[in-house]
């Protein structure tokens, strides 16, 4: 089989070069301007910490920031593994039973638009400031978009393609392997993509209601001692560390389906 | 080998929500082992439908199909079929998607590489064994689709307008193309078509169906040589056919 995109790595790097610059342009005049707007009319630190005082927090704090990443990211990660775990199997068999669906579709909608959020201080009562309150918040912000996305992916199968594959007389885990999952796959991962989203979302929220450690529970002792700088370093690094599970998601999506139009980017086309 | 349909006073009748709709029928033909039949008629007069009930992938509301003397009562497995859409799998290279009939089958992947790779190289498609489909044409798509519907060398060949989303130039080219592999096959071949010129042009009967409930208006035989070239369709037999059977769509006011 032909591979897909592979181009080298220093074609690799000069396309992205080529993208990146102008974000990075506008993120360097932005700080910029921020740290001069701030020394300029001499802003209070605990209204608006100038870029610079922000930057050196991760120095001073770098060894707390990193405990309490683990800490977060821990979460983080077994409430969206859980999610995915419990996602995937789950949509299959509500796609592809009719009484399942019929009796949880509805309720998997419906709780969809719940804020899930909303039930983070009961957990805490019922099971205390432990890890297993937040990872169950970080489980249900990931497991809707999981389940339904992986609804819609196991049952928008095209027709003709169904009827290829009955002309066969393939059964239903042939048909299952060879057609129906990697036809899915790409609606799949819309569902993991929106739940690595939330994972972090969720595992910061939970910490806010009742933790003890983790940057969640970090931001809310800084910003009530007023360290706007603190604060400001810890939303940089929760915003990396959702942006590194992000990543490794869209990686392994790439690995998985890199013939889908998604990830096309670059490639000839054949006239 | 190729073999023989036989449809006896088949209907569809659909239910729905403003009571059943009567789609299709009664139709009853004879279909002679390894003759190349066209269904010709206005979008819904259900000549797909019947074409999906000889796949066996339709249910027959009354009457009934048998393929090779067997009643059609599940999915036909011997047989070829080729959609409007090419149906490939965008995550398979073109013989990736050929064989996928073959793998669907379960049957040695071994013994049809090699007719796999030259069904390819029959349709021109020798260099493009291992590239994926969107990096095809929309003519190169249906080639490779034909592939993949001769590969396991069906005895019944069943076709849903396969040319039919393909711009003018292309579909001319595939006809011929079509015309010749089934020359080499010489399988009964069942093509669903609006375009009358397609199937004076591929036939060896034209079956004129009525707009809906269709039913059979005429046959029309077409007794000219083979390969059908240019020649062939600018002879007097050929447009008097592809008049004749304008005709009589023009009397249904669907022309």
């Amino acid at each position: 089989m032909a591979s897909i995109g592979s181009g080298g790595w220093a074609r690799r790097w000069r396309g992205f070069a080529r993208e990146a610059w102008l974000p990075v342009a506008f993120m360097v005049g932005l700080f910029v301007a921020w740290e001069g707007f701030v020394r300029g009319f001499d802003i209070a630190r605990y209204i608006l910490p100038a870029p610079s005082e922000i930057f050196a927090q991760f120095i001073l704090r770098a060894g707390l920031l990193w405990d309490y990443t683990l800490v977060t990211g821990g979460e983080t990660l077994a409430g969206f593994f859980v999610a995915v775990a419990l996602g995937i199997p789950l949509s299959l068999l509500i796609a592809f039973s009719w009484i399942l669906r019929r009796t949880f579709y509805p309720l998997a909608v419906s709780l969809e638009m719940v804020p899930k959020i909303a039930f983070a201080p009961m957990f805490v009562t019922w099971l205390g400031f432990s890890f297993v309150p937040k990872i169950i918040i970080v489980f249900m912000v990931c497991f809707f978009p999981i389940l339904l996305n992986g609804i819609l992916a196991f049952t928008s199968l095209s027709e003709d393609l169904l009827r290829f594959s009955r002309s066969t007389g393939a059964g239903p885990l042939t048909t299952f392997f060879k057609v129906r999952l990697p036809a899915a796959l790409p609606q799949l991962f819309v569902g993991i993509k929106g739940a690595a989203v939330n994972a972090t979302v969720g595992a910061t929220v939970s910490e806010w209601v009742g933790g003890d450690a983790g940057l969640g529970y970090y931001i809310q002792i800084a910003t009530g001692d007023l360290r706007m700088d603190i604060a400001f370093a810890i939303i940089i690094t929760l915003a990396a560390l959702g942006l590194a599970l992000f990543w490794a998601v869209v990686l392994v999506e790439r690995a998985l389906i890199p013939w889908h139009i998604s990830q096309r980017v670059g490639v000839q086309h054949v006239p | 080998m190729s073999v023989p349909v036989e449809i006896r006073t088949v209907r569809k009748i659909y239910p729905s929500s403003g009571g059943p709709v009567h789609a299709f029928g009664p139709v009853d033909l004879a279909i002679d082992s390894g003759r190349f039949v066209s269904l010709v008629g206005p979008s819904g007069c259900g000549k797909s439908t019947l074409l999906m009930m000889i796949a066996g992938l339709l249910d027959i509301t009354d009457g009934e199909i048998a393929v090779a003397g067997r009643r059609v009562v599940k999915p036909l497995t011997d047989v070829g079929i080729m959609f409007q859409g090419n149906v490939l799998v965008d995550w398979r290279d073109v013989l990736g998607n050929v064989m996928l009939q073959i793998e669907m089958r379960r049957l040695r992947k071994q013994d049809y590489l090699p007719q796999a790779l030259d069904l390819l190289a029959s349709v021109g498609l020798k260099d493009f064994a291992n590239r994926y489909p969107f990096e095809l044409s929309g003519g190169m798509q249906q080639r490779a689709a034909f592939c993949r519907a001769l590969i396991h060398d069906p005895p019944l060949i069943l076709m849903d307008e396969p040319l039919g989303a393909l711009d003018a130039m292309t579909r001319e080219q595939l006809r011929t193309d079509l015309e010749r592999l089934w020359m080499e096959r010489r399988k009964t071949a069942v093509l669903v078509t609006h375009s009358i010129d397609e199937a004076v042009q591929l036939s060896d009967e034209v079956i004129v169906i009525s707009p809906r409930p269709g039913v059979i208006v005429r046959r029309f035989e077409v007794d000219l040589p083979r390969p059908r070239t240019m020649e062939v369709r600018q002879s007097a037999t050929y447009h008097r056919l592809v008049d004749e059977i304008k005709k009589i769509f023009f009397g249904y006011g669907v022309l």
